[in-house]
């Protein structure tokens, strides 16, 4: 078995494309969709909240969109929270 | 969206309709001496949604019972006839009654099916945040 520091370089080399990170666009754009979702949810909650109280929407429509916003508001953020935890104990690493 | 944001949808969706039922049935007993007058009622229908495999409902368009009126025996009413009798509503106190009970409990379902949607995606949530 051929086990020389030239082979396996060599060997890593070829196998480098497979490891290496591949930018694809579809992680960013599921972010930035994710994002606009929560600000529409937002807005339609809005929307629904003004016109609940001047009488315009079914109360029925505001305690959904209310609950929509709730649940999209404590997803995001836990995720926060989740983020700035892993931050901070990157932070707090010895190095 | 995901499945807890249908399924508030889909209990709000119920919600609504059980209201707009419970509001003719208040119509009902509201007209319940009112000479003439015919019973509604409303069937709830499925709504065709073609993007998404959801089931919403809704209350379907109304319905006059054609049953007979009810005769009532007064002569000095204004619009008894030779006999001395008029026509008054078809409603029922009793049916209308029991609709009604029928149409809380079934909000009460939708309701509760809404609350334990919002209680298990908090849970879930509980869940990330230990």
């Amino acid at each position: 078995m051929d086990i020389s520091s030239a082979a396996a370089a060599g060997k890593y080399l070829t196998s480098k494309p497979a490891t290496s990170p591949q930018e694809t666009s579809a992680n960013t754009s599921h972010g930035a969709n994710l994002a606009k979702d929560f600000a529409e949810t937002l807005q339609t909650a809005e929307r629904t909240a003004q016109a609940a109280m001047t009488g315009g929407a079914d109360p029925h429509a505001l305690v959904q969109a209310l609950a929509q916003t709730e649940l999209a508001v404590e997803t995001a953020v836990t995720v926060r929270d989740k983020v700035v935890q892993a931050y901070q104990e990157i932070l707090r690493m010895p190095v | 969206m995901s499945d807890f944001s249908s399924a508030l949808s889909l209990s709000s969706s119920g919600l609504r309709a059980q209201a707009e039922r419970l509001r003719y049935i208040s119509e009902n007993i509201a007209n319940a001496d009112t000479p003439g007058y015919r019973r509604k009622s409303v069937s709830f229908e499925t709504v065709a949604a073609a993007a998404d495999d959801k089931a919403m409902v809704r209350a379907g368009p109304v319905k006059l019972d054609q049953s007979e009126l009810t005769k009532i025996h007064d002569p000095a009413h204004p619009l008894s006839d030779e006999s001395g009798q008029y026509e008054g509503s078809n409603v029922h106190l009793v049916v209308e009654m029991a609709d009604a009970r029928e149409a809380q409990r079934s909000y009460e379902a939708n309701l509760k099916m809404f609350d334990q949607t919002r209680q298990m995606s908090s849970s879930l949530m509980e869940l990330l945040r230990r």
